[in-house]
């Protein structure tokens, strides 16, 4: 992957195709600013966030991960989120246990009106790994 | 040049570092209790009390290498036209495998039929292995598992070695085996030899003795082929095997490969990788056909590959140099050896049956 | 002798199954070995000692059409009852002869106690010490100096589901907060100590997958995505990074499923220590859900059901 220049970070964001996504748009649509750090990949539900989807962005160049869903009681397929949340705290709690700052990974709800917060979320999550600083400082990455 | 030389165990580790000084020298480290061959520095500790858990086969055969790197570039005119620009590495450092058994010496000389023997020589296994010193330690004592010398060769054998070194009390003994072997009796920390040579011999007669030899004398296991092609033996036998790659990644003589292409968007390397029979994957079709689908065929390949098909393809040499590893490392103890003697009775008699039983059917059976 | 009673046990159910999996001598005194046994003439050479490590349970759901008699030990009894929680097995068709168990012993601990040499003889005394022979002489340990580390916090030394009953249950004085204490030791060291702590261990894994097909509850085997090309999870790459994903991906599918039988540590060759991930992940699976895996065959594994309200899960705030 080519050195992304300036004093960006990698930050991967897995948003939800029903709500967060459509939030990351309505913050978009009205024009909220927000850091570029961020990369989003649009999955159907967060049910469909396999933790491991963390685990390798995380061990493969990322710096930062967000996992973003519907509100709990608003999964468009009911219960998605109701999974991934089980399994995304699971994972919070492991990640310090490898030696993993548990801060560079962050799950959320955000709805599809909710722009104002997922702008809110983005700034201050990128913040929070900019003050981490880079995982991967003087590590072999391997794409 | 000097034939023979002498090391005081206090030299030793100078020795090893000297060698470094202008080669990657591959020596058993000590990793907690695990003994491993890696590339040696200042910080490692050299431990020559057992044989690795590891063979030094990735010294030549590394686990993983990239064979070359390609680049797609798109014609500036035509941006229909792709062209692709690779770029091979067969450039390799020089490298010194230091401590080396004589089991795992003897397992490149297997490789070497297959890889450079041929008339299509593999240009980075020959590449390697041209660049490759291979210094020897002689066995003092077998290990749990060992039989070398059931198969041809020896705690002391110096096949496929440059120099051999046998430990003696004060110090090591060092024989230069090729001409390659001579260049390393140079080095400052070797003395004078000669005086220790028959003390040396004797040490290697000694060893040779303490070594099991499952197959009693004849060093060529005869395979009863209809044994060897019933499932109910194998099934039977192998129920116990997990069918994971420990024994074939820990084997020296094991040499089959699997080779992918990882790509990105236009760039990418094709990497060369140990594969094994034992996993699964390994005969997966395309079409989603397996034709070795359970462990027990698995395991038949490893042993037939071993003791069958590369005997009779290379004048009866068998592919399994002895040196116990995968006994030793089995989560389930399958013992290879003793399958291989099971094998060359008639009875597949294993329900009963211990080793003892199998070897003095087979005396029966040519008493008969 | 529990060896003759076991072998009665054996008699007495094996013609109503089609296998029956028990233990004989390995290679060497020091190693025994698995055992598949289908006539009544092979019963002579069942062994019983602390010798017995493996876990022969896990050979369970590749037989889930056949009729099996097993040994379990206390340990290996908890693999059952999750195999029953995830409709692994059919209970109606494994015999389960359940031994009390005071405790096995680790070969690599013996081999590295007597330097790895090789062993001419092993005797065990009543008092559960064991004597290893070798050229070098004789040496006498205590089984508490030489089991593996599960044995020393163990809970359920009698299995907890049985058929038959070979010798009289053991209880144990150990608590929950025992069998974790060195996980938690290891969650107060510094968080670069710990990163370099799994680095420096998966940087000696060959990715033979010996723990992943030693893993009782590891039930895709063929199909695990460490191998797969599609999707393709990891690469054929020799790399750390690649070694620490395969070791993420049993852990995470292991998450709430492990048993903790240390297979994977103990037939791992390079000595890693593979179970200590799911350990960690056990203990917050009992923290946030009051789940212990293979303990009741009617409990639900954490990760297939929720509660919409969690009342252990906080809200994260950034
Ligand atoms: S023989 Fe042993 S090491 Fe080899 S695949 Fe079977 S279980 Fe694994
Ligand atoms: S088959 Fe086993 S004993 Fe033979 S060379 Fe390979 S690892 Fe050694
Ligand atoms: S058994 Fe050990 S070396 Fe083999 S894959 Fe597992 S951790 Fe790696
Ligand atoms: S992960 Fe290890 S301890 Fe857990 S069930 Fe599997 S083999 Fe047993
Ligand atoms: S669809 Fe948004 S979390 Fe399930």
């Amino acid at each position: 992957m080519p050195e992304i220049a300036s004093q960006e970070l990698r930050v991967v964001g897995f948003l939800c195709n029903w709500c967060s996504y459509g939030g990351a748009d309505t913050a978009g649509v009205s024009r909220f600013k927000q850091p570029t750090d961020l990369r989003i990949i649009r999955v159907p539900c967060s049910g469909r966030v396999d933790p491991l989807f963390v685990v390798k962005a995380l061990l493969n160049g990322a710096d930062g991960v967000l996992v973003s869903g519907c509100h709990p009681r608003d999964c468009h397929y009911s219960d998605g989120n109701f999974y991934a949340r089980r399994r995304l705290e699971m994972l919070k709690k492991l990640l310090p246990f490898l030696g993993i700052e548990e801060k560079r990974f962050h799950y959320t709800w955000v709805s599809a009106s909710e722009g104002a917060r997922w702008q809110q979320t983005v700034t201050d999550f990128t913040k929070r790994i900019h003050e981490l600083g880079p995982l991967h400082a003087k590590k072999e990455v391997t794409p | 040049m000097a034939e023979t030389g002498f090391i005081q165990k206090e030299k030793l580790n100078d020795f090893i570092k000297e060698l470094s000084k202008d080669a990657v020298v591959y020596a058993p480290c000590l990793e907690g209790d695990t003994v491993l061959f890696k590339a040696f520095d200042a910080d490692k500790t050299v431990c020559l009390d057992r044989p690795a858990n590891n063979p030094p086969k990735l010294a030549i055969f590394p686990q993983s290498e990239t064979l070359f790197n390609f680049t797609y570039i798109k014609d500036t005119e035509d941006p229909k036209k792709m062209s692709v620009e690779i770029k091979a590495n067969t450039e390799f450092p020089k490298a010194v495998i230091f401590g080396s058994r004589p089991c795992d010496a003897n397992g490149f000389l297997i490789y070497d039929r297959v890889y450079i023997d041929t008339n299509t020589p593999d240009p980075y296994y020959m590449g390697r292995r041209e660049k490759t010193t291979i210094v020897t330690l002689c066995c003092n004592a077998p290990s749990p598992g060992c039989f070398c010398v059931a198969v041809g060769g020896g705690p002391a054998n110096n096949e496929g070695s440059d120099v051999l070194i046998t430990e003696l009390e004060k110090g090591y003994f060092v024989e230069a085996v090729t001409e390659k072997g001579k260049a390393v009796l140079n080095a400052p920390q070797v003395e004078s030899g000669a005086s220790y040579a028959d003390e040396a011999h004797k040490k290697q007669l000694e060893s040779e003795k303490l070594v099991k030899n499952p197959f009693g004398k004849d060093c060529q296991p005869e395979i009863s082929m209809s044994l060897f092609d019933s499932d109910e033996f194998w099934e039977k036998y192998l129920s116990k095997c997990l069918s994971c790659g420990a024994c074939t990644y820990l084997c020296p003589t094991c040499y089959c490969f699997n080779i992918t292409d990882e790509q990105m968007l236009n760039n990418g390397e094709r990497i060369r990788s140990w594969d094994g029979c034992m996993f699964p994957h390994f005969t997966l079709e395309g079409s989603g056909h397996n034709p070795r689908p359970t462990k027990f065929k698995r395991f038949r390949n490893r042993v037939g590959h071993k003791f069958v098909y590369y005997p009779e393809k290379y004048n009866g040499v068998i592919a399994c140099c002895g040196c116990g590893r995968c006994i030793r490392y089995c989560p389930v103890s399958v013992d290879i050896s003793e399958v291989v003697s099971y094998l060359r009775g008639s009875q597949p008699d294993v329900s009963s049956g211990t080793k003892e039983n199998a070897v003095t059917d087979t005396v029966k059976q040519e008493q008969k | 002798m529990i060896s003759q009673k076991l072998q009665d046990a054996i008699a007495g159910v094996s013609d109503k199954v089609d296998v029956v999996i028990a233990y004989q001598q390995g290679f060497d005194k020091l190693h025994a070995t698995p055992c598949f046994m289908t006539t009544p003439e092979e019963i002579k050479n069942v062994i019983w000692n602390p010798l017995c490590v493996h876990n022969l349970t896990s050979y369970l759901p590749s037989l889930k059409k056949k009729k099996v008699a097993v040994l379990a030990k206390g340990c290996d009894s908890r693999t059952i009852l999750q195999f029953i929680q995830e409709g692994l097995i059919n209970r109606e068709n494994v015999t389960i002869i359940g031994i009390p168990c005071s405790g096995v012993i680790s070969v690599n601990k013996i081999l590295q106690a007597i330097n790895h040499e090789p062993v001419e003889d092993v005797s065990f005394d009543e008092k559960g010490n064991i004597t290893v022979k070798t050229s070098k002489g004789e040496k006498t340990f205590s089984l508490q100096d030489v089991c593996p580390d599960k044995c020393k916090t163990c809970r359920f030394p009698t299995p907890i589901v049985y058929d038959v009953l070979v010798g009289d249950p053991i209880e144990s004085n150990k608590t929950y907060d025992d069998a974790y204490a060195d996980i938690k030791e290891f969650e107060n060291k510094p968080i670069e100590e710990r990163l370099k702590y799994w680095e420096g261990e998966f940087d000696r894994c060959i990715r033979c997958y010996a723990c992943r097909n030693a893993c009782p509850m590891c039930v895709c085997q063929d199909s695990c995505i460490a191998e797969t090309r599609d999707p393709h999870w990891i690469s054929q790459r020799a790399t750390l990074s690649e070694k620490f994903m395969f070791h993420m991906i049993h852990a995470l599918h292991l998450a709430g499923r492990c048993v903790e039988c240390g297979e994977c540590e103990r037939v791992c060759p390079m000595n890693i220590p593979v179970n200590k991930l799911k350990r960690k992940i056990n203990l917050d699976m009992k923290e946030l859900y009051n789940y212990e895996p293979g303990v009741t065959p009617e409990d639900k594994p954490p990760m297939y059901t929720f509660n919409v309200d969690e009342v252990t899960i906080k809200e994260h705030k950034i």
